[in-house]
């Protein structure tokens, strides 16, 4: 069922969006997840597809919140208003960072991101008019969705507030997925493959590379909208460096290139620190542990070991048929 | 929703082990006891404050044990420092325990959110956070505080340090560059202008600053007679070690307005603390019966002096618990009722609640490091030179309830 | 004297305490080719090993020996068992599996020592300042003054006149030449690494009477060492050297003129490097 097997990246995410509510007690727990996991989708879009490893992906998320929360505190928007703005708003910052960014490569391009992420994180600290300064923004509000004049559907509670973000996220998901097995996508797995070998067949590697940046940008810009929604706030430590490690750490993870294994890794990384931080105060050596883990034996990080897992059970019933070919997802 | 109640009930029988996962679980099993929440940051940069509040909520739990005829619980919320996190955890608490008391934020930034939040939950919160707008711009009806703020932190070390130092005319400052440290500085520039002290400058710093030396020499090339250390926890020791390091001690005096107290003499040494003036929230050595009571249970209890963080966290959940015996409910509007004007015994002698700013009016205190050889005992860093209440007027704080 | 003068003395001296944490991470990047974000958790362990060893009784100067070997076996055996299995793969792995390390380190470092920051004493003789006129200064920042130029000097001559040096100078290069002419490259990666921990040690032991010990200082000196490796060039000991002194003089002279913009003007500066100059001031690149 090839039609089954290509979407099947977006129905294991509609299997996750609906078992979340299931398993889990908290609403705001289940949103957490999903918001993170929107982050981490637009980390793997460049580390996984376009082999970009990015420190700024927190400039992005904090940008996205500290937009929605001007806009939906002193412009009095109206909520799809403030989240489309927003999301082009991190679009913006994000070709602005990129066209910096994308004019070195390797170690470099990686120091540049750093570099950037810490300079918005002291702009931020230095405009308090704007963000808040260290207390961040506070009371946003979570206006109701009026769909189109005809009806005004409330999203106050935490379960009412998951639905909303539970159909953004897998529109957006869809929308990735669309993108991801396009030309665009291939392309940029090109580039991530061969870079020079890309310019040489005639594509404008940086034009790609600077598109990927800001589809990036506003997949995550839209993140840090709906968290700031969640919690009311937008602070500063959404702009700041742990936050960018922390996407990073969830993307790597989850594994790269491929999109479900993104949801995987922002919910195991969510769940995982939830429940860890009621046990031990330590539970950050846990992770680092986890992390050398990863590195050392998981390279195709939770959604290889899935799939590993999948091979060996589907290979013993099917004996003999060569195992399935890896495709993204 | 009956889908999921039937789940409910087959995870809440079949949930038996305690394994406190944030999976489903009977909720019937908590409804009787009065459930409070600790949110303060156990890992991060403040864990270590936020580990002697655990240490504080806990002692009061277990000092009362039972109130109304129902047992007390609590639940500690690592924040990790981040707003959005405890922001999260408290709406969680609030959802699956139906936990309505609160007693912790230790940074600013986490209580002003968590304030927000608890209003929002129809809860009730107790910070020891120090920025003016929790009590101020940012109050609302669920919010209470138990330190003083700028204001009363400046009134009650810099006026008693001028008095006592007529000559010391030339102040220096060093301030960290957001809404709380220029809520300090702008409390001491009006002292200043009052007495017709020289402010001869000052030095912003960010909050991540380790490296103190430049603004050090600025200031030495100023000349000052005082040196005003405005920041605080560990840029503050650092601030105050390299000053010590660049000889200031020598000729000029030395004053850190919000000390931290116990924890940070500690750290700090009783050579680098000599000599140098502390304004603090709470001391252990404070002659006060309420404080003398505390101080021996804890001491019982941890086998050890009690620091700020633990005596903070104690107090304010001790507030809570007399407010819910007060009212004779559980209920968060009776309870915010009865807490609004209550007088208690507190830690720092007779304490009061303003009704209208959910001000916790106590005393700060002027402290002095002792020399090694003054010291009675391993705790004993400080004497306590002057003390008293001041506060700013409801109308300035710009508090509207 | 001029405040701004005395200004950048004093950048000399937290400049040459920077060039002494920046140099390691530069030499590493050099011949390992990876950034390696456990760097300020080594200058963690120099600081802390450092304080236990003079709460234990040890003299300072003894530790100051001492304390960098220990880190430095303990690098060695990092990049034995989980480093040198990862140099083929892609380098994100690299980086993750520092970023593990560095978090272990941290965490272990809370439990053994806890939360507080402590305080380590400023070695007897050089307790006090120096007056002369109106410069007053520390004596014992002149002292890391002067102890980070000996060793500097040292660190020169290993690279410079010793086969570990040509051979790692010479990897820098062409790891691939270096292992055909015989030399045993993993070996020469364990030594540089091992090497780079060990100065970074170094410099946590250095700082600890100045900075005292705390568990977060690893995140500040890490973000500190990556703006002046950037801004040196990665992979040159002049770099570093030129970077530490040139952050170092900045900042001390910023917080005369400008206080509230010297760390935005250092990640400004760091970016400005790589967009203009990527290698560096005395980069090869």
């Amino acid at each position: 069922m090839p039609a089954l097997r290509d979407n099947s990246g977006l129905l294991l995410a509609l299997a996750v969006v609906l078992l979340l509510p299931l398993l889990l007690q908290s609403g705001t727990l289940a949103t957490e997840v999903l918001v993170y996991a929107l982050a981490v989708l637009g980390c793997n879009l460049l580390l996984g597809y376009t082999g970009l490893l990015s420190f700024g992906q927190g400039v992005f998320f904090g940008m996205g919140s500290y937009a929605v929360g001007i806009l939906l505190t002193r412009a009095g928007m109206p909520l799809m208003a403030a989240v489309l703005l927003s999301i082009v708003i991190g679009a913006g910052v994000a070709a602005l960072i990129g066209w910096f960014a994308i004019r070195q490569r390797g170690t470099y391009f990686v120091m540049l991101t750093l570099a950037f992420a810490q300079m918005f994180y002291f702009l931020a600290y230095s405009l308090p008019g704007w963000t808040g300064g260290d207390n961040g923004l506070l009371g946003i509000p979570r206006p109701p969705l009026s769909l189109g004049g005809l009806a005004s559907v409330p999203l106050d509670t935490p379960w009412r507030f998951y639905s909303f973000v539970a159909v953004v996220f897998l529109l957006t998901f869809w929308l990735l997925h669309r993108v991801t097995t396009s030309v665009f996508g291939r392309t940029l797995l090109a580039i991530r493959e061969n870079e020079a070998r890309a310019r040489a067949v005639g594509y404008d590697t940086r034009l790609f590379k600077l598109a990927v940046f800001a589809i990036s940008g506003a997949v995550t810009a839209l993140a840090g909208a709906l968290h700031a929604m969640m919690t009311g706030i937008a602070p500063l430590s959404n702009i700041e460096y742990h936050t960018s490690e922390m996407i990073l750490v969830m993307t790597v993870i989850g594994g790269t290139g491929n999109l479900f294994a993104s949801l995987l890794g922002a919910a195991f990384y969510v769940l995982a620190a939830d429940w860890l931080s009621t046990l031990w105060p330590r539970w950050l050596l846990l992770l680092g542990l986890l992390l050398i883990g990863v590195s050392l034996f998981m390279h195709k990080g939770l959604w290889g070991v899935g799939q590993g897992l999948w091979q060996w059970a589907t290979g013993r019933v099917r004996a003999g048929r060569p195992a399935v070919r890896e495709q993204s997802l | 929703m009956n889908r999921r109640q039937l789940l409910q009930l087959a995870a809440a029988s079949a949930a038996a082990s305690a394994l406190p996962l944030p999976l489903r679980v009977a909720r019937a099993q908590a409804a009787q006891a009065i459930q409070f929440g600790c949110p303060v940051p156990m890992s991060g940069a403040f864990a270590a404050n936020g580990k002697f509040a655990d240490l504080g909520m806990k002692l009061a739990v277990e000092q009362y044990g039972k109130v109304l005829d129902r047992p007390l619980a609590y639940t500690l919320l690592d924040t990790e420092g981040k707003p959005a996190t405890a922001v999260r955890k408290m709406q969680e608490l609030v959802q699956q325990k139906g936990a309505r008391y609160f007693a912790g934020g230790i940074l600013s930034s986490e209580a002003l959110a968590m304030g927000k939040e608890a209003e929002k939950n129809n809860a009730v919160f107790i910070t020891t956070a120090g920025a003016d707008e929790i009590t101020g711009a940012d109050c609302n009806r669920a919010t209470f505080r138990w330190s003083v703020p700028t204001y009363g932190a400046i009134e009650r070390t810099v006026r008693p340090l001028i008095e006592q130092m007529p000559n010391a005319k030339r102040w220096y400052t060093i301030t960290p560059q957001y809404v709380f440290g220029d809520g300090l500085l702008t409390a001491a520039k009006n002292i200043f202008k009052e007495k017709g002290i020289e402010h001869v400058g000052n030095s912003y710093h960010s909050l991540t600053e380790k490296e103190f030396s430049g603004y050090l020499t600025n200031a030495m090339a100023a000349r000052p007679d005082v040196l005003l250390l405005l920041n605080f926890g560990s840029q503050s020791s650092d601030a105050l070690r390299q000053a010590v390091s660049f000889g200031m001690k020598q000729n000029t005096t030395i004053l850190m307005a919000w000390a931290s107290g116990l924890e940070q003499f500690e750290s700090l040494g009783a050579d680098l603390c000599e000599g140098v003036y502390f304004g603090a929230q709470y001391w252990h050595g404070i002659d006060a019966p309420g404080n003398q009571d505390f101080v021996r249970r804890a001491r019982e209890v941890f086998k050890a002096n009690p620091n700020y963080s633990l005596a903070g966290s104690y107090i304010c959940t001790k507030i809570l618990i007399d407010a819910i015996v007060k009212a004779g409910s559980d209920e968060p509007a009776k309870v915010i009722a009865a807490l609004e004007g209550m007088k208690y015994t507190g830690l720092t002698g007779d304490e009061e609640i303003r009704p209208e700013d959910h001000q916790v009016l106590k005393n700060y205190y002027l402290l002095r490091g002792k020399a090694k050889s003054a010291m009675k005992d391993k705790d004993d860093y400080a004497d306590i030179l002057s003390f008293g209440k001041s506060f700013l007027p409801v109308a300035q704080t710009g508090c509207k309830l | 004297m001029n405040v701004y003068l005395l200004q950048v003395v004093n950048g000399v001296g937290i400049g040459m305490l920077y060039f002494l944490l920046a140099v390691g991470l530069s030499i590493i990047f050099g011949l390992l080719r990876f950034v390696n974000f456990a760097h300020g958790a080594f200058y963690l362990l120099g600081a802390y090993f450092c304080f236990q060893a003079v709460a234990w009784g040890l003299s300072f100067w003894l530790a100051l020996v001492l304390v960098p070997l220990a880190v430095a076996l303990l690098a060695w055996a990092a990049e034995r068992i989980l480093l040198r299995r990862i140099y083929d793969k892609p380098h994100e792995f690299h980086i993750l599996i520092t970023v593990g390390v560095a978090l272990v380190l941290q965490e272990a470092v809370i439990l053994v020592w806890g939360p507080l920051g402590d305080n380590v004493a400023t070695p007897a003789p050089f307790q006090g300042v120096v007056m002369w006129g109106s410069f007053i200064y520390p004596k014992y920042r002149l002292f890391v003054i002067g102890f980070t130029a000996v060793f500097a000097l040292f660190l020169w001559w290993v690279l410079e006149g010793t086969r570990l040096g040509s051979a790692v100078r010479a990897g820098s290069e062409s790891t691939e030449m270096v292992a055909m002419l015989g030399i045993n490259v993993f070996r020469v990666f364990g030594l540089v690494f091992a090497l780079g921990a060990g100065t970074a040690a170094l410099a946590g032991a250095l700082a600890a009477p100045i900075r005292g010990v705390d568990p977060f200082m690893g995140l500040e000196a890490l973000g500190v060492a990556f703006v002046i490796v950037v801004v040196g060039g990665m992979g040159s000991f002049g770099g570093a050297l030129a970077g530490g002194l040139l952050i170092g003089i900045v900042q001390s002279v910023m917080s005369s003129l400008w206080p509230e913009g010297a760390r935005l003007m250092i990640y400004v500066a760091m970016a400005a490097v790589l967009l203009l100059r990527p290698h560096g001031l005395l980069g090869r690149g």
